[in-house]
């Protein structure tokens, strides 16, 4: 194709992409759409059409259905037997199947959507009509403790595949009527439930609006998971912080809904984006809040800590060793220079050589199960830590720094953004040995300026520090005893901030 | 009306730019040049420095509260017709596109200088020009959120500097006025420059949020800069003599020289390359107000472009030609004149036909 042609080719719409729609109507004869069924679905092994005589619909009926999607209980004893038995008196077929949730399909579309989402749909002989029994059976996993956001005393239920599971798990916390869902259907051909949850009387309208028609703007064949819907609808997709906090938790994501954020439950994703995020967020957990808050406090400075050091202790080693060793004091530049003796690298390499293989290591470990695991870790602390410095291609000092580093970015207790911090390191490290001190710096303001503006689903994601807001520090760096925080965070943009009344305790007197 | 909604300024974020535009590439030399001409009574001059300051801050709010809703750019045309007009805001632009050229070639001297001796000046504004660009693509909402944060985020350095304590000598202060009052006021000549960056306000009034507190903002944005020129000041006279200061460049950056711990020595470098935040905080609203201004000039709605271009400018000329101390010295007089009249001049010129026009009113 010429260049030309190229660019003047007619892009093909995603919409023009897909198969027609069967939006047929039904017939009254069974037989025809039967066989209209089996044109839709060729090559399909799994689906099942069993036809039977029965007297209660005198005729002919058929069920279809997906082997494999539906529960074969509830089909054999909720809808097969009572169709099957002889004697009933006069009474509709509505009220003879034990199933919940029963609606009538008028067109192939809806039954074809039906059946690929686990119904089971019931053809009556004469009818123009069917109905589709709500029988999902699908395969699933049993609800486990979260495997990413494990807590100390939090609940021990994680989400599992199923929207639906979910959506239950979270409104077990938050029994309240005002919790609200809307339903969108993204992917034209894998749709995939979307479910938007909040609370109707918090969430500022605005904001749920941006995410609805964010989610509503989606064209494409399918999502398989929360991560994919949350790259569709960021603000930023040059940023390398995450601007959507992805939980695997209930708890938590009933604790942001009462903060006045948005869950979306992803079906078929065993974890939940909330937005708007923030910051500081991510270096939260809600084991934070079942500590005493004195306790809470520590650790939260210990993750503030942590961050700091995995972004840029590397860069300062380097910096301060090619760049500006006059800091450092003569006793203790001497020592850094004797293990340094005979490492033939520059600081920099000898730093990129250490924290590859520390990157290396880690997804080495994590693809590998548990006992085969153990041995990458005997290898990478053992052989790698003390042999590479006895070759003496990388200094002790180094191994230090890369080891401080490594503890330092597991203590972040989100994974996005303990690997987003994994990136920055390497571009400090970069900047620290072309320009030092004054390198790291000129980061560090341009980290600061990125995410001063950065937005999540435009509400500013540097709150409460960029714009300062006073008055959600309470449950920042520090995390103040609960009683204190009678309103919900600013930071979340709400309409309605009251969280709660005057809870402080105070003992036996009044 | 509401033209600038989108970009409203707390009244924190609007005395923290300010504050942050006043102090800057100045405050490293200003105990030397106040004791050049003042000796130790340098620190009155500040004083009165600041009075001047606070009252002329105080006429620009003041004109400004006539119309709010508009900054200078929109005004200038609007009285002296749409050529002269545009003429005076391209002077103000350039200007402001000077101030913010001569701190950041000032900022690669002193770098290179005091900490990168061996890096060429334009790689050095290279460096700087890559956070500017993050930043001020935002525009002025992100840089009044930058100027705030900045702010908070080196509230340390005050604190560290107060280790020296015990080795100052407040004997040196006295006599007060030993050479009468006359050294000061030349003194105060310096001082009144050193708190350029309130002139910002031409332009951040119409974006403030609640304009009720403008003129307390304003005061508070000066009373701070006062406060650290103040801080460093008296800490520099009391800890050297009053004939070793003159013999430093950046007495400033002497005085952080001398604290040492165990594990550390050599804080003025740390200093100093925190220092860049300060540093920062004045370039880039001047480099703001000048792309702002120019694309208002072109009717562009997005400063983006304007900021690319005068980025690579301010690259080109350093690259091109890089300044010695003497050109930056003078650079900062020229600053300073522009600031004279941009600054102190103007504000009282254009109140006496405001003052004037509200007499005929009453009477």
């Amino acid at each position: 194709m010429t260049m030309r042609g190229w660019l003047t080719r007619k892009r093909v719409a995603a919409k023009d992409r897909l198969q027609p729609s069967h939006a047929r109507p039904l017939r009254d004869r069974l037989s025809e759409n039967i066989s209209e069924l089996e044109n839709i679905f060729t090559l399909t092994p799994d689906l099942v059409i069993r036809t039977f005589e029965s007297r209660l619909v005198e005729g002919t009926a058929a069920i279809v259905y997906l082997t494999g999607l539906v529960d074969k209980n509830s089909i054999n004893n909720n809808v097969l037997r009572p169709m099957l038995e002889r004697d009933q008196g006069e009474v509709g077929i509505l009220d003879l199947l034990s199933v919940g949730k029963v609606s009538i399909a008028h067109d192939f579309g809806t039954i074809e959507k039906e059946i690929l989402a686990g119904s089971c749909i019931l053809f009556v002989e004469g009818r123009n009509e069917a109905f589709v029994l709500e029988t999902h059976g699908w395969p699933q996993r049993a609800i486990e403790d979260p495997q990413l956001e494990a807590s100390l005393k939090g609940a021990h239920q994680g989400f599992v595949e199923t929207g639906i599971q979910n959506i239950a798990l979270i409104r077990r916390y938050l029994p309240n009527r005002e919790l609200k869902i809307k339903d969108f259907w993204v992917g034209d051909r894998g749709a995939t439930r979307v479910s938007v949850m909040f609370l109707h009387d918090v969430v500022h309208p605005e904001v749920l609006q941006e995410l609805e028609d964010r989610i509503k703007l989606i064209r494409i064949d399918s999502i398989l998971n929360t991560g994919e819907l949350g790259e569709l609808i960021e603000d930023n997709p040059f940023s390398p912080f995450p601007q959507f906090m992805m939980t695997e938790r209930p708890d938590s994501a009933a604790a942001h809904i009462l903060q006045g954020k948005i869950a979306v439950v992803v079906d078929r994703s065993p974890s939940v984006l909330i937005g708007p995020a923030t910051f500081s967020a991510f270096f939260q957990s809600v084991d934070d809040y079942s500590t005493r808050w004195l306790v809470a406090t520590f650790i939260r400075f210990l993750r503030g800590l942590a961050f700091l050091i995995a972004t840029f202790l590397p860069a300062v080693y380097i910096a301060l060793i090619s760049y500006n060793y006059e800091v450092i004091p003569l006793d203790l530049i001497l020592s850094v220079g004797e293990s340094r003796e005979r490492v033939p690298f520059p600081p920099l390499i000898e730093a990129m050589i250490m924290e590859l293989t520390l990157e290396m290591l880690r997804e080495a470990g994590v693809r590998l199960p548990a006992p085969i695991g153990q041995t990458v870790g005997i290898v990478g602390g053992i052989v790698i830590g003390q042999a590479v410095v006895q070759a003496g291609i990388v200094s002790n000092i180094m191994v230090i720094v890369v080891a401080f580093t490594a503890i330092s970015s597991f203590i972040i207790p989100n994974y996005d953004m303990a690997s987003a911090v994994r990136l920055l390191r390497f571009l400090m490290m970069v900047l620290a040995a072309m320009f030092g001190i004054v390198g790291i710096i000129v980061g560090l303001m341009g980290m600061i300026g990125h995410l001063i503006q950065l937005e999540s689903l435009g509400v500013p994601y540097g709150s409460p520090l960029a714009p300062v807001r006073f008055s959600d520090w309470k449950d920042f760096m520090l995390r103040l005893p609960l009683w204190s925080m009678r309103e919900r965070p600013a930071g979340a943009r709400v309409i309605q901030s009251k969280r709660q009344g005057d809870n402080r305790p105070r003992g036996d007197g009044k | 009306m509401k033209k600038y909604a989108f970009n409203e300024l707390t009244i924190f974020q609007y005395i923290f730019l300010i504050h942050g535009a006043q102090v800057g590439i100045g405050v490293l030399s200003m105990p030397r040049e106040l004791a050049e001409v003042a000796g130790t009574d340098g620190w009155l001059s500040i004083l009165i420095g600041w009075l001047a300051a606070v009252a002329a801050s105080l006429l620009i709010i003041n004109i400004m509260k006539r119309y709010p809703g508009q900054t200078i750019v929109d005004l200038l045309p609007l009285f002296l017709g749409k050529w002269l007009g545009k003429a005076v805001v391209v002077i103000i632009a350039a200007y402001c596109g000077f101030a913010s050229l001569t701190v950041i070639a000032s900022t690669a001297a002193i770098i290179n200088t005091w900490i990168l001796s061996q890096t060429p000046a334009y790689m050095v504004v290279i460096l700087l020009a890559l956070p500017t660009y993050i930043v001020l693509q935002g525009g002025l909402r992100v840089l009044g959120r930058y100027s705030e944060l900045i702010f908070y985020l080196t509230l340390w350095m005050p604190l560290v500097l107060t280790t020296i304590l015990p080795h100052t000598n407040w004997l040196h202060l006295l006599p007060i006025f030993k050479e009468g009052l006359g050294p000061i006021l030349t003194g105060t000549k310096s001082t009144i420059l050193s708190f350029l960056g309130f002139e910002l306000a031409f332009f951040l009034y119409p974006f403030l949020q609640r304009k009720q507190y403008a003129s307390l903002g304003i005061i508070v944005a000066n009373t701070l800069s006062m406060l650290i020129f103040m801080n460093i000041t008296l800490f520099s006279y009391a800890f050297f003599s009053p004939d070793e200061i003159l013999q430093y460049t950046w007495p400033t950056l002497n005085l952080w020289k001398v604290i040492e711990y165990r594990f550390l020595e050599r804080m003025d470098i740390i200093f100093l390359a925190f220092y860049l935040f300060y540093l920062s905080t004045t370039s880039f609203p001047y480099l703001y107000f000048t792309v702002f201004s120019s694309s208002q000039l072109f009717g562009a709605a997005d400063h983006r472009k304007h900021l690319g271009i005068a980025l690579l400018l301010v690259i080109a000329i350093l690259w091109l030609y890089t300044p010695t101390f003497m050109d930056l010295q003078k650079w900062t007089e020229w600053w300073s004149y522009g600031g004279l009249l941009f600054g102190y001049a103007l504000p009282i010129l254009a109140s006496v036909p405001i003052w004037l026009l509200r007499r005929s009113v009453k009477g």
